[in-house]
């Protein structure tokens, strides 16, 4: 197709082309690039005792993550308005996807879950639930950004009902309800994998995409004590999530079991002082370390790198996550800046939680760092996601001079 | 700002809510982007840097492996160089029977791929097929090791074992054997050879108490002697090879090994010289079976001048090679008398077995005490001397006894030495003349020379375990007090106090080297394992007790002792040899025994050496008798004395010290050619020599000389010239001179055309008996030769005979 000559463009179109955000961009290309070199530093060691090749897990990685970039690149060149429409079917098929992992013969099970859609032809095996989080943050960018727009419903005032429906509406429950559904599915399928961290990890993008859409604060108040009330239900109900809380307390009580995790961890983080063993030294990494290459990937990064290069990519993703949050601020439409703060939630609660878990700072669940954590769909769908966020920031209109 | 959404109805209210939507967004950037970050650094924070030790100290602990690398242990040298322990690479033989067992299998296996192919089978190979893998194991290695088949099999049995020691530290010729079986039928796995390290030590028994020996049951550290008190500078600092490792267990990368190098232990070479070590032990050895000491002895010989220890010998004595094994045969037999003793249980053996053990590897020339006896008069008299309470001049008498408070002391001739000079005082080592000194000395000040010479406390010597007598000698305040008298009197012959001998000899070398107490000490220098000194021993002097004109007149008189005093035993021609005896009593087994001992100095005019030698209860013939079964007086002249003479003649000539004759009769003189001379002509140059001469037959000239010509005959003796008659040539049986007086041994010897050299004694009055001679009796020689004889006065009566004042305190 011949390039249309920018005369010819709509003003969308135009706005589509603008220049997109640098410092993101870069951003994006130094974690991934750092990321992928820790995935090869941290995972030889037992790629080359378990796989037999030190290369096995970088070399995907790396493969994943060049592919991931390109992928990005296209999807800023995207303009992201399709995505409105595109939505739906984006929620609906990551449900259809989410329902498949339990079907014998497509799904494949591992540690006891289901959560995985298994390999076909030369696709990878993949966990639909990162597509869910990408479906979730599209349909309720897509629906809030509409909330203004929308019709006021109007009830029968003379039924009970709809005096009632009436009363909901008014106090914002109504509103709430298709979100509501959608979550309560999307939760209740990854609970049945079962997949813990991915359900609270959708819940908080969710709830993070409903806040900045001016979702009344009282509606928090009640999900956030609900939330609470649950997991105090569920933390004195059941034993699994009373020894995790045990164990979060004090790992050293049982070191070479279920302790076992955390304290290396710990060992690790803690032998990387100031200044760490430097790139390629880290000792814990020889098989001391169980997951290394997924969601203890970061005190591989701390044992070598130190408390300085452990701080550096902090300050990186801290960095990433303000320019994204800045991005939505200046958002061309209130679309684009909910997409935004969906996706840059999401990186911030994968931080907080992995690095949370890693140092022991929060009880252990199973998350998984965004561009250092070992995982083809997660990285891919990462970089999408970011490729959303720069096809945002091109129509941001640039400032005008004076 | 953004949000440029179309202005719709609610105009007012989509102004709101994008607001809101702004408000809210800068919330969770503030959140998200900063406040999540906080805790994340505190906590990172708190484990990196705040408890960076504590994780670091765990994580490195789990990850490594730390072997250590044994460090050669240093040798042990004598002054010559000579090795005196040393340490060589052995191997230990050992079994895994869980490979044993699985090498079967492999080995049958192969044994039938071989059958099928008709090739030759290994023996391993058709027993394994047979089904007699392990018995064929067991028998070769039972055959190699001297051991039963039985005993290996049962070994074999323990299948869940990868490590089962069959030897420990075997020989060279046992572990190549075993190599060669094992090479040879491919037993590799299943029998192995691990390296190890086992001390050596050359002379056996040599310095046995000195040196010491390794403990391999207490991971090869020294145990007793210079082994133990220089085990960190022998042993070394071990390496450490530390690896990573993985979690499994294995090594993963070699770039993470560290060395720390093992650091080889320092040699240590002593001023103990085997040779004069070894005279030492058996003139020990040799007195204890002439003299039937029931308890050992000790003999020391120091170098006075420096205080190095030339040798230090104790008894009973034990192999070092084998140090459980008691190999002394007092020891011996008295552990024998144990086990068959009907009454004893199993236990009394071990308890004796143990005590026997603890026995031989205590060096008592440090570690106990004894009283010293007429020895210490040395001290004494140099004190005296010394402070000019008594002089050369000075005389003494001696009514057989001395009445001090209210004990009476007799002195060891109850009939009394009469009037005395105080060199004779000395030499007749009198008890009531050395009273008098003592108290002419006063308590004060013979308290000061106590500690002047080093007589109260330590040595210093750097020899484990030594003896702090303190406890054992009178304090200041009750020997200077009015119940310190008879302290006094008896201190003055060197009873009721105990000392160690390394202090007498110390303190004696300082009363005859000019004054000057050394500090004792057997490590000559530390060397590393190039030969290059690292530390070097210079003698230490501690402080100068007594003058240099003092020392010598201590010296002039205690070669009087042996020449013509109760030290009469210990002369031999030609040297100039000063000393003095003992004979003390052990009071504290109240047994009657005595310790007998001669502390010799020699030359005496610059001494060379001291030497000590004492002998600890030799047994009389029956209870209460002073004589032993061999006719021996139980004394230290006569015992002491004895044995000193001819062993430090013996380290003199080893020394280079030459003999000076002061009287040339003596001398021995180099038989010259008289054959082919005149008869005049012949005697003349005999003469020249100071021979004798007997002539046989009647020719002008001289047809033929007995003894030939160069043979070394004592002076004045005859040389027979035969002119024109035969030479006899038919040998002669040796007489059996013992007990013979020197004029009666000369004169049996004469008669069968032999010569004697008289050892020890040479004033041939009737006391003066021959206790040994050089050839036995009986053996035939050629005419000429000369017979060695040792001669003793047997008159020498130093006995301090104190039972009276016992119970003092």
């Amino acid at each position: 197709m011949a390039r249309k000559l920018k005369r010819d463009l709509t003003v969308e179109e135009q706005l589509a082309r603008g220049p997109l955000d640098l410092p993101f961009l870069m951003l994006v290309l130094l974690l991934t690039a750092i990321g992928v070199i820790m995935m090869f530093s941290a995972s030889y060691a037992d790629a080359l005792y378990n796989m037999d090749d030190p290369t096995y897990y970088f070399m995907r990685q790396g493969l994943f993550a060049v592919g991931g970039v390109v992928i990005m690149y296209i999807m800023s060149k995207i303009n992201y308005q399709t995505l409105r429409w595109l939505s739906v079917f984006a929620l609906v098929g990551s449900i259809i996807l989410l329902v498949m992992v339990k079907i014998p013969g497509i799904g494949a099970s591992g540690g006891g879950a289901n959560r995985w859609i298994r390999a076909i032809g030369p696709l990878p095996r993949w966990q639909p639930s990162e597509a869910a989080k990408l479906g979730v943050i599209l349909y309720f960018s897509a629906r809030l950004s509409k909330r203004n727009t929308e019709k006021k419903r109007h009830f029968n005032k003379r039924t009970y009902s709809g005096h009632f429906l009436e009363l909901l509406d008014r106090i914002g429950f109504l509103e709430l309800v298709p979100y509501g559904v959608v979550l309560v599915i999307i939760a209740g399928l990854l609970l049945l994998q079962p997949h813990l961290s991915a359900t609270i990890l959708i819940l908080a993008i969710g709830a993070s995409i409903l806040f900045a859409a001016g979702i009344r604060l009282g509606w928090f108040a009640a999900g956030g004590a609900f939330m609470v009330a649950a997991l105090w239900l569920v933390v004195n109900t059941t034993d699994y999530m009373a020894d995790r809380i045990a164990i979060w307390q004090n790992p050293w009580t049982d070191t070479q079991g279920d302790g076992y995790q955390i304290v290396q961890s710990l060992y690790a983080i803690g032998s990387g002082g100031l200044l760490g063993l430097g790139l390629g030294n880290s000792r814990q990494k020889f098989l001391y370390l169980p997951e290394l290459q997924n969601d203890y990937v970061f005190p591989i990064v701390c044992e070598e790198l130190g408390f300085i290069g452990a701080a550096m990519i902090l300050l990186l993703f801290a960095l990433l996550i303000i320019r994204g949050y800045w991005l939505a601020l200046h958002a061309r439409d209130r679309f684009g800046a909910l997409l935004i703060v969906g996706i840059t939630t999401q990186v911030a609660v994968q931080v907080f939680l992995n690095i949370g878990v890693v140092t022991n700072l929060i009880p252990p669940t199973g998350i998984s760092l965004p561009f250092f954590s070992y995982g083809g769909t997660a990285l891919v769908i990462q970089l999408v996601e970011m490729g959303i966020v720069l096809s945002v920031s091109r129509q941001i209109p640039a400032p005008k001079a004076g | 700002m953004a949000q440029k959404e179309r202005k719709n109805s609610t105009g007012g209210t989509d102004c709101r809510q994008n607001r809101t939507i702004l408000g809210r967004t800068i919330f969770l950037m503030a959140v998200f982007g900063v406040l999540a970050f906080v805790p994340l650094l505190w906590k990172l924070w708190q484990i990196q840097i705040v408890d960076y030790r504590f994780y670091q100290e765990k994580a490195i602990s789990q990850q490594t492996r730390d072997m250590l690398v044994t460090a050669p242990r240093g040798t042990i040298y004598d002054s010559q160089g000579n090795i005196l322990a040393v340490s060589t690479d052995v191997y230990n033989v050992v079994i895994s029977p869980k490979d044993i067992l699985a090498a079967e299998e492999t080995k049958a296996e192969s044994g039938g791929k071989k059958a099928a192919k008709g090739n030759q089978l290994t023996d391993a190979e058709s027993a394994a097929m047979a089904g007699r893998y392990q018995e064929f194991v067991a028998e070769g290695l039972a055959e190699i090791l001297g051991v039963e088949t039985d005993t290996i099999l049962k070994r074999m049995e323990n299948t869940g074992s990868q490590y089962e020691v069959l030897q420990w530290r075997v020989d060279d010729d046992v572990s190549t054997a075993v190599r060669t079986f094992q090479e040879e039928n491919g037993l590799y796995p299943g029998v192995y050879l691990l390296p190890d390290t086992k001390r050596v030590y050359p002379y056996s028994s040599l310095a046995a108490q000195v040196i010491g020996w390794v403990n391999v049951n207490d991971g090869n550290r020294g145990a007793y002697g210079i082994e133990a008190k220089y085990e960190d500078l022998l042993a070394g600092e071990p390496g450490r090879v530390v690896t990573a490792k993985k979690n499994d267990g294995t090594e993963m990368l070699s770039s993470y090994e560290s060395y720390v190098d093992a650091q080889p232990g320092l040699n240590v070479q002593l001023t103990i010289d085997a040779t004069i070590q070894s005279y030492c032990e058996k003139a020990l050895a040799d007195g204890i079976t002439s003299y039937e000491v029931r308890n050992g002895g000790f003999c020391i010989v120091m170098n006075p001048k420096t205080g190095a220890i030339l040798a230090m010998a104790s008894s009973p004595n034990y192999d070092l090679n084998q140090p459980r094994s008691i190999t002394d045969p007092v020891l011996a037999a008295y552990l024998e008398k144990v086990q068959n003793d009907p009454s004893a249980n199993e236990d009394a053996y071990a308890e004796a077995l143990q005590e026997a053990q603890y026995t031989q590897w205590t060096n008592r020339v440090v570690t106990d005490t004894y009283e010293p006896g007429s020895t210490f008069k040395i001290m004494v008299l140099a004190a005296a001397l010394e402070e000019g309470v008594v002089n050369q001049n000075s005389h003494f008498y001696c009514p057989g006894y001395k009445i001090v408070a209210d004990r009476r002391i007799s002195c060891s001739k109850h009939e009394g030495h009469g009037g005395q000079t105080l060199a004779q005082a000395v030499a007749n080592s009198c008890n009531p003349a050395f009273i008098e000194i003592g108290q002419a000395l006063g308590a004060e000040k013979f308290y000061q020379y106590l500690l002047d010479f080093g007589i109260i406390g330590k040595t210093g010597i750097d020899i484990q375990g030594e003896a702090d007598n303190t406890n054992l000698v009178w304090t200041h305040d009750y020997f200077t007090g009015i119940y310190g008298e008879v302290s006094l009197a008896t201190a003055s012959f060197g009873q009721t106090f105990r000392l160690t001998p390394i202090q007498l000899i110390t303190a004696a070398s300082a009363a005859v080297n000019g004054g000057h107490l050394m500090q004792p000490y057997v490590v000559q220098a530390l060397t590393d394992q190039e030969g290059n000194v690292v530390e070097q021993t210079e003698p230490t002097e501690v402080r100068q007790v007594v003058s240099e004109s003092t020392s010598a007149m201590v010296r002039e008189m205690l070669y009087g002792v042996v020449n013509g005093g109760t030290g009469k035993n210990a002369n031999v021609e030609g040297y100039r040899i000063g000393g003095k005896t003992g004979t003390s009593e052990k009071r504290d087994e109240d047994t009657g025994d005595l310790i007998v001992s001669f502390l010799g100095v020699a030359p005496a005019d610059d001494p060379q050496i001291v030497v000590l030698i004492a002998f600890d209860s030799p047994t009389p013939v029956v209870p209460g008798s002073d004589y032993t079964s061999h006719g021996f007086y139980i004394s230290g002249g006569n015992m002491g004395a004895l044995s000193a003479g001819s062993l430090i003649a013996d380290i003199l000539d080893y020394l280079g010290v030459e003999k000076v004759y002061s009287d040339s009769s003596y001398a021995d003189v180099v038989v010259p050619n008289a054959v082919g001379l005149s008869q005049a002509d012949a005697i003349k140059l005999l003469q020249s020599k100071g021979l004798g001469y007997r002539v046989v037959g009647d020719g002008a000239a001289v047809t033929d000389q007995l003894p030939a010509q160069g043979v070394s005959i004592p002076g004045k003796s005859e040389v027979v010239l035969y002119l024109g008659a035969e030479k006899p040539t038919e040998q002669v049986s040796v007489p059996d001179l013992i007990r013979m007086t020197a004029s009666a041994a000369e004169q049996a010897l004469e008669k069968l055309g032999l010569y004697m050299r008289p050892i020890g004694v040479t004033d041939y009055s009737d006391t003066t008996i021959a206790t040994e001679q050089s050839i036995t009796a009986g053996t035939m020689v050629d005419p000429g030769t000369v017979v060695e004889v040792q001669f003793m006065d047997t008159a020498v009566q130093d006995y301090a005979a104190i039972g009276n004042i016992s119970n003092i305190h």
